[in-house]
């Protein structure tokens, strides 16, 4: 454990350590575009520049690349370092076209930050800027501005080291390289490419699927958990701030999810997720069911529920396929309902859809279900079984209605627009990870919290409640 | 490009063993001393040999000035404009060459594909400048007749 | 004869480049010695006792670089000649290559035994179409005569050796961007450290050392280190070979023993200044090394030391004769252009910088220069001082901050007066030759 000093604070970098991560570690932040903690070290960007002082005068160098050594004192704010690093930086905006006005990076964007801090002068250059390629399509789902790179190669380290892709490479040499997809492929063959998104510290790479939709600051972020797969990535969900509500708007736009991003999880994640993640308004924001039916005539809840609670006292072999899409809370809730009168079999709401990655050694798992595990952990793993069934209660997607025994009643409880709706004896629409708040436990037994961005819309349940309302009669012995 | 493997096996030998991508570069030089240059399905043949990633070789094709993903003309007339060229009289034998080869600037080629005319930084062979490569061969201590006689026998 | 002479002993012909003709001249009869009577470590002791500088331009001890590397160390170790000779004015190397390619095997074998090398490289420029051939075909005879490959000279020891051809990249004569480049990917340079004697070519420990440094060591184990040390000027044991270029009567390639008078070099050996014009400046080791006036030069002799004193250095080995009457203005925009074209990209200060610094010195050339521009491309210059991850930005530093220090009047002459002072001119003109 070497002891370095970083501008005269004792610190204790652990060995093998760099500079930057000891720095980092102790709360010392060292600029830099080109380091990241999960990538290898490009050393390109020659922001992270510090000084070290020895006694035969000292000398500079980069601190991502710099071991730790017992005793070292380095300087980060020394007049030598910011020099170096103002010159850096009108390096990097030499050719930067400066077009923050109508950049989707703008209010994260490193450059920005670093140029106000360490910068913050109007240019020096002199000369015409290097024009290139903006708009080039990287793939479906990314855009690349050429102008505002500044050739990092994080983007190309991620797709080397992390997703192991190798879509995208540096071609060319000088001023006129360029970050460039593998001609006869698509980066949309990666299914992590977003990551590259976040990892730009500029406005270099952008989401299509976000382009110009808000400025950063009109959002916030709320944790949430991925339910694509058992992996459970944490995630933000980012949505418009209450206080930039914009009534002009379309009242589903004011809480729509613009965008999701990885909340960094070492547990789970990393600070990656994978583009399915991103994606998760195509699945979070489908139809929904509207209010409870009873064989397909709208009725209030109360009625339905009082429906559903005589089906069941009536029923002598009653099945649930438990959703794996429920939460710890609801599952609990619905064992403790459920549990003493039912045969219990869970199900996957949902299986691999074609084209999708099944799975892979890095984030990607073959259940494409958030909770799994804890539901067969609750309910057991025998396979679904409705033999001798009466009554069927199924509880989320993926089942087929015309698998339930003739001369059997249904319940359903779904929270999307679909045909069996109609279809059931009762339904109930119950409300998503978006509008409660809850659990979910991974595939490796990590519980990862979501939290709600809006509320569920009129006529919606909580499962959580509604299994209360059942288990009155639910919890009488057969 | 895949007649070339069984010399390119032969490379290998010589090379660490299991490191096959240090043969990227010999074995472009090799592809483009066949055809003339490296096509879209030299690079895929290379790449399932050596078991590299294809952007690697793209990398590698745009970086180094040398390679080329287009055919040049018959004669590839390249002109040094370094220092000591130019100190020489490379710059008034790169607009000689242009002149006699038909072309208005370095980087074109001659509209009956005869000639292609570039420019080059230095060739190491600044004691003898200027210099005119043609296609790989140096031709030395240039002047305006000595590159008439020589563009008049490349047919 | 500027001193003595190690390499260019002999007269070049048709044939002198072969082996026969090496054998004659007693060359692998040094190998067979090192590999019959003497171990590994001695032979590092030997090179380290000869003193000899790399000559490749930075003048690092190759016995110290050799010390690096732990023979018992349980890996592979692998060996380079940098043979990517690019520095402009430069070509010395390509002499060795031409005209003795044995000479540099044979010293490959010498260096590959002692670090117990089993594969070795020759990195070689690309565009060195005629050295390529004569280098190939010499390893070709090599391997046929059991010089190279398995059990070398019916000893224990092996050792495959390749040329491998660059593809036109300047900043592949870096050691750490030629062994990226060895690697099959661009020539990026890498960050240091690690050292490459601990993790270069394929992450393994790796000597890269020059082909003229290289060529000399069958001549230090021939004679033994101490000998070879006392060749030489104290602190720069040996020869070098010079390339000369420019404004020069007899440009060429000399070898020249450490201390020798560099006027007397220039005006003697090779016959003055083209035209007889009078010596603006030199550039003393290619064009990474700053000008030196004909009055700086006055009492220079040839060697690290006396070069340093002057504010230079002997950098690669390859001078240019600048004539009294050229424009210094538009040299540095051929320099400058130069370096622009071949900054790799990977890092910030050199990849915008050498831009930069181009159109800067592009401007004042078209007339639309600013007095400011001076002070920015010193700025630039500067801010690339110590600071890239190659030697590259700190070079087109030296060049910009020596020729702007010494012939800063002409700059202003054209910024103010819109043409140049010495009407742009870079060659003597051929009246003027004829007239001499």
């Amino acid at each position: 454990m070497p002891e370095i000093f970083v501008d005269g604070v004792a610190i204790e970098a652990k060995d093998g350590q760099t500079v930057m991560e000891a720095a980092r570690d102790a709360g010392i932040y060292i600029p830099g575009f080109c380091w990241h903690p999960q990538l290898s070290v490009a050393g390109n960007c020659r922001l992270c520049m510090v000084e070290v002082e020895g006694d035969t005068g000292g000398w500079m160098d980069i601190a991502c690349n710099m071991p730790a050594t017992r005793g070292m004192k380095v300087l980060t704010q020394s007049p030598k370092v910011k020099e170096r690093r103002k010159t850096m930086l009108e390096m990097v905006l030499l050719n930067h076209p400066v077009d923050c006005g109508v950049c989707d990076k703008a209010g994260e964007c490193m450059l920005q930050d670093y140029h106000y801090e360490h910068n913050g002068a109007a240019s020096v250059a002199t000369v015409a800027k290097h024009r290139t390629t903006k708009f080039h399509e990287l793939s479906k789902r990314i855009v690349l501005d050429n102008e505002r790179c500044v050739l990092c190669s994080r983007c190309v380290r991620f797709t080397k080291e992390v997703s192991k892709s190798h879509a995208l490479g540096i071609l060319d040499r000088g001023d006129h390289s360029l970050v460039r997809c593998d001609e006869k492929r698509s980066l949309d063959d990666d299914p992590y490419s977003d990551n590259v998104v976040d990892l730009c510290p500029v406005g270099a790479l952008l989401s299509r699927r976000f382009l110009y939709k808000s400025r950063v600051w009109y959002l916030q972020p709320t944790p949430s958990v991925c339910p694509g797969c058992e992996r459970g990535c944490t995630v933000d969900l980012w949505h418009r701030k209450a206080e930039w509500k914009f009534n002009a708007l379309d009242p589903r736009q004011n809480v729509a999810i613009e965008r999701v991003t990885p909340r960094e999880n070492p547990a789970v994640n990393g600070p990656w997720i994978c583009n399915k993640a991103r994606d998760l308004p195509d699945l979070l924001e489908r139809p929904r069911g509207g209010a409870p039916m009873l064989k397909g005539a709208r009725v209030p809840l109360a009625e339905a529920a009082g429906a559903a609670r005589r089906m069941i006292d009536a029923a002598s072999s009653p099945v649930a396929l438990i959703s794996s899409w429920g939460s710890n809370e609801e599952l609990a809730a619905a064992r403790d309902a459920l549990g003493p009168r039912f045969r219990c079999f869970v199900k996957a709401d949902h299986v691999p859809q074609p084209g999708e990655r099944v799975g892979d050694d890095f984030l990607i798992r073959p259940d494409k279900n958030p909770n799994g595990k804890r539901a067969r952990e609750l309910f057991g793993t025998a396979p679904v079984s409705l033999d001798g069934a009466d009554l069927v209660l199924v509880w989320g997607e993926g089942f087929d209605f015309a698998d339930v025994p003739r001369g059997a009643k249904s319940i359903l409880l779904n929270a999307f627009l679909a045909p069996e709706n109609g279809h059931a004896d009762a339904y109930f629409p119950t409300t998503l990870q978006t509008e409660r708040a809850g659990h979910y436990t991974n595939f490796a037994g990590v519980v990862s919290a979501f939290a709600p961005i809006r509320r569920a819309p009129a006529g919606s349940v909580d499962a959580e409640a509604l299994f209360g309302m059942l288990a009155a009669v639910a919890r009488v012995p057969a | 490009m895949k007649h070339l493997i069984p010399e390119f096996e032969k490379l290998k030998k010589r090379y660490p063993a299991g490191l096959d991508s240090a043969l990227v570069l010999p074995c472009l030089h090799r592809i483009q001393a066949d055809r003339g240059y490296v096509a879209d399905e030299d690079i895929d043949g290379l790449c399932e040999f050596l078991r590299v990633p294809r952007i690697q070789v793209e990398e590698v094709l745009s970086y180094y000035t040398m390679f080329r993903r287009k055919p040049v003309g018959r004669w590839h007339l390249q002109v040094c404009r370094n220092v000591s060229c130019s100190m020489r009289g490379a710059e008034r034998l790169i607009g000689h060459v242009c002149k006699r080869a038909g072309v208005s600037q370095p980087g074109q080629t001659s509209a009956d594909g005869r000639f292609t005319v570039s420019t080059v930084e230095c060739l190491g062979s600044c004691g003898t400048a200027p210099v005119l490569v043609v296609n790989e061969t140096y031709h030395e201590n240039m002047d305006a007749a000595k590159t008439d006689a020589l563009l008049e026998g490349l047919k | 004869m500027p001193g003595r002479q190690l390499l260019m002993t002999f007269p070049v012909t048709a044939t002198s480049h072969l082996l026969a003709a090496y054998r004659e001249r007693g060359g692998y009869e040094t190998l067979r010695r090192v590999l019959t009577t003497m171990k590994p470590e001695q032979v590092t002791k030997e090179v380290a006792a000869s003193g000899i500088l790399g000559h490749g331009g930075a003048a690092f001890p190759a016995g110290r670089k050799w010390q690096v590397i732990h023979l018992d160390d349980g890996q592979p170790h692998y060996l380079c000649a940098n043979a990517d000779e690019g520095e402009p004015g430069t070509f010395k190397d390509r002499w060795i290559l031409e005209n003795a390619p044995h000479r540099l095997v044979e010293s490959m074998v010498i260096a590959g035994y002692a670090l117990q090398v089993h594969n070795a490289f020759v990195y070689i420029r690309g565009e060195f179409d005629l050295p390529c051939r004569r280098l190939q075909a010499a390893i070709d005879e090599a391997y046929d005569a059991g010089l190279l490959g398995e059990r070398i000279m019916g000893s224990e020891y092996s050792m495959d050796l390749v040329a491998h051809r660059g593809a036109g990249s300047y900043v592949c004569g870096e050691a750490s961007g030629l062994l990226t480049s060895i690697e099959g990917r661009k020539g990026y340079p890498r960050n240091r450290p690690p050292r490459l004697t601990v993790r270069g070519l394929f992450q393994r420990p790796t000597v890269v050392n020059n082909v003229e440094t290289l060529s000399n060591l069958s001549v230090i184990l021939a004679m033994g280190g101490e000998e070879f040390r006392k060749i030489g000027a104290p602190k720069s044991p040996g020869t070098q070979l010079v390339s000369i270029s420019g404004h020069v009567a007899k440009p060429g390639v000399y070898e020249l023993e450490f201390g020798y008078p560099v006027k007397k070099f220039i005006f003697e050996d090779c016959g003055g200044v083209l035209g007889g014009r009078g010596l603006k400046c030199i550039v003393p080791g290619g064009i990474s090394t700053k000008v030196l006036t004909g009055a700086e030069i006055e009492n220079v002799t040839y060697d690290h030391a006396s070069f340093a004193k002057a504010g230079s250095g002997l950098g690669s080995g390859g001078m240019i004769v600048i004539a009294e009457g050229t424009c210094m203005v538009r040299l540095l925009q051929v320099m400058v252009r130069f370096y622009h074209h071949e900054s790799c990209g990977q890092c910030t200060p050199c990849r915008d910088g050498m831009g930069w610094m181009h159109k800067l010195i592009d401007g004042i050339v078209e007339g639309r220069g600013r007095r400011e521009d001076l002070a920015r491309m010193e700025a630039i210059a500067l801010a690339n001082d110590g600071t890239t991850i190659c030697g590259m930005g700190d070079a087109c530093g030296y060049a910009v901050t020596g020729i702007l220090a010494k012939y800063r009047d002409e700059f202003e002459y054209w910024i103010a007066n819109g043409r140049s002072k010495f009407d742009g001119r870079l060659e003597v003109a051929e009246a003027e030759l004829a007239h001499a």
